[in-house]
């Protein structure tokens, strides 16, 4: 069948669709690309990738990653990053859910100052505070300690989480508090179970957004904590590259084994957040 | 089940000028089906949410079984309340929605699983109560919501336009399920609703509230045929009742409704209750109307030119203009009236049929003579 005999409407079709499939394809590749070419490095030494950068591993050199947890600390920093990061976020996403359900159900004398006061906040780039926190963290005795860190992470994150929340929040039915105030239910218990339950994909989404943005967060802990035994995984990353030489073959492998929590964390969280959007969490 | 008793109730929100709820006072006896009627905005649901313990009460006293209940939190005041949204928890699956309140309240396993198979036998809720609220119909989440109502066994139902976000089919079955309901159960509840045929169908006795006040309290037919003011009279009745402005001209003792146009309409028996000159307003419901004989007199007959017809099948509506300055008259007719727009045509008044309100304060004015 030439082009010409079919009908013009079938014809617009598979060309709008064909179209459509190519641009997903090629966003795809631009996508997950990168992401294979430093797993493909990850099992490479430093040498085969400087002769031949974009090339399949030969050999695979599953001994890096033992090099990277064991001989170059990654373990540690493995470590240090998941306490840290964990603990962060937990808070985060506890007494974010906690201040935006009350900014979002109470009407209180200053609940908006209080908003605003958070969320303008957002607006100052980080950079601007970093010398006064270090200077803040060394007279409290938090300097170079992983609570410090944990600290200023929940500091960074609290504000955009509350703003995510709240959101959200205010738009879950006031008659459901209602009926658990009747039900004989109080403030507290009601958070805990209508509240969180009824705003897991919300959740789910500030716990996916924050773990990624702490897990590679760099500056705060390069200038925050100097102690080599307390590095978090970004900086571990970062020792791999000298002044003279980068050793691309264990970045690409320190690399790889920083992103395998964020995969995790990622998939199952996301989950979560299927599940309760397509359970109608909000009637 | 409990008598509700509220006197003198206030509510007033902060920053505003009027109050929400002023001075409402009525008592619901033990077992009655009371029902809050009223406009949107006029203050019945903030009653009730007063009477459940959502909102605080500004002034006055409320009380159930004789126990002041003004400070008392909502989840000891033991009502249950069943929503317009129907507000079922969305997580938890149709069991453990009716469970939920039972189980805050430490009530035995066992208890409470004979209260959820009793309810879901009542209202048909056995094949659903492993689904999610999601997965539910209007009408099935209506009777979940009335069956977490029930297993609470509690001294008294409210219930907030429950009806409000079903179809209309389902309305019907379900307004003759609740009235069921009340009849199997004996309990005391208050309803609230905009929906008059709902108040009128179901309330053993309706308050009629407007603008925060009680306009009238009584049974469903006594409002109907004796009401209290402009706005209740209005309210009650569809189409709603005829209203026009008239001033009395009391003629050889007699007093009569002079309608703008020179229309006369007997007030026999209002006797002297009417002075001459009195602005008044007259009311007659659509249903009282016929066409008139072009044998009978000129009083008691409003001509006008006919400027729409509605034939619904069991009945043609006819809204007769009657111009310099009369307004218009809705009229209920036979459904054959043969009527057709711009038409000349005359509308029959029954005296008895007629009712007078206060020009001014559109407060009703008793008959002196009754017939």
């Amino acid at each position: 069948m030439t082009p010409s005999a079919l009908p013009a409407g079938l014809l617009t079709r598979w060309l709008r669709q064909g179209g459509l499939m190519a641009i997903i394809v090629l966003y795809t590749l631009y996508s997950a690309l990168p992401f294979v070419w430093v797993g493909a490095m990850s099992l490479r030494t430093t040498l085969e990738i400087s002769a031949s950068h974009f090339a399949w591993p030969d050999v695979y050199h599953w001994e890096k990653y033992r090099i990277a947890w064991v001989d170059s600390n990654f373990a540690q920093y493995f470590w240090n990053s998941t306490l840290v990061v964990g603990a962060a976020v937990a808070i985060v996403t506890l007494f974010g859910a906690a201040a935006a359900h009350c900014l979002a159900r109470y009407n209180f004398r200053g609940n908006r100052l209080v908003y605003f006061i958070l969320f303008s906040s957002i607006v100052f780039p980080p950079q601007i505070i970093l010398i006064s926190l270090f200077q803040v963290l060394v007279e409290y005795n938090l300097y170079n300690t992983r609570l410090g860190l944990v600290l200023v992470y929940v500091g960074l994150q609290l504000p955009l989480t509350v703003y995510l929340l709240e959101g959200f929040f205010s738009r879950i039915p006031q008659d459901l508090f209602d009926a658990a105030k009747i039900d004989g239910y109080g403030d507290f218990e009601i958070f805990w179970r209508i509240v969180l339950p009824v705003g897991m994909p919300a959740i789910a989404t500030t716990v996916i957004l924050n773990f990624i943005q702490l897990w590679n967060e760099f500056l705060f802990a390069v200038v925050l904590v100097s102690e080599p035994g307390l590095r978090t995984l970004p900086i571990g990353i970062r020792a791999y590259m000298g002044d003279y030489f980068q050793d691309i073959g264990m970045i690409a492998t320190g690399m790889m084994i920083a992103v395998i929590p964020v995969v995790i964390v990622y998939a199952f969280f996301s989950e979560k957040l299927i599940q309760g959007m397509t359970a109608g969490a909000v009637k | 089940m409990a008598h509700v008793q509220l006197d003198h109730i206030y509510k007033q929100y902060r920053g505003t000028a009027t109050p929400a709820v002023d001075d409402v006072s009525f008592t619901v006896q033990d077992g009655e089906f009371m029902v809050l009627l009223g406009p949107s905005g006029c203050g019945k649901s903030t009653t009730l949410r007063m009477v459940a313990g959502l909102e605080s009460i500004t002034a006055g006293a409320l009380s159930i079984d004789g126990r002041a209940m003004n400070e008392v939190a909502a989840k000891d005041r033991d009502i249950a309340m069943v929503f317009q949204s129907y507000a079922l928890y969305p997580h938890m699956t149709v069991a453990e929605n009716l469970a939920f309140g039972l189980k805050r309240r430490n009530v035995e396993a066992a208890l409470i699983q004979s209260r959820i198979a009793a309810a879901s036998g009542i209202l048909g809720l056995d094949e659903l109560l492993q689904r999610k609220p999601f997965a539910l119909s209007g009408g099935q989440r209506q009777r979940v919501a009335l069956g977490r109502a029930i297993v609470r066994e509690p001294k008294v139902f409210l219930f907030d336009e429950p009806l409000s976000n079903l179809d209309a089919a389902l309305r019907v079955n379900t307004r003759n399920e609740l009235v069921r309901l009340h009849h199997r159960l004996g309990a005391t509840m208050v309803y609230v609703t905009h929906d008059q045929v709902e108040a009128m169908t179901m309330g053993q006795r309706i308050c009629v509230m407007n603008k925060g006040r009680v306009a009238q309290i009584g049974k469903p037919l006594e409002v109907y045929r004796a009401p209290a003011d402009v706005f209740v009279a209005k309210f009650l009745g569809n189409p709603p009742m005829n209203i026009v402005g008239a001033r009395v001209a009391v003629q050889d003792a007699q007093p009569w409704a002079v309608l703008p146009g020179g229309t006369r309409l007997p007030l026999a028996h209002w006797g002297t209750a009417l002075a001459d000159g009195q602005a008044i307003q007259v009311g007659v419901r659509p249903e009282e109307l016929s066409m008139a004989s072009d044998a009978g007199g000129d009083d008691s007959v409003l001509k006008g030119v006919v400027s729409a017809v509605e034939p619904l099948g069991a009945e043609t509506l006819v809204v007769l203009d009657l111009q310099e300055g009369g307004g218009e008259i809705i009229a209920r007719l036979h459904r054959d009236t043969p009527a057709a727009l711009g038409d000349r045509a005359a509308l029959q008044v029954r005296p008895q049929a007629l009712y007078v309100f206060d020009g001014a304060t559109g407060k009703a004015i008793p008959v002196e003579i009754q017939a």
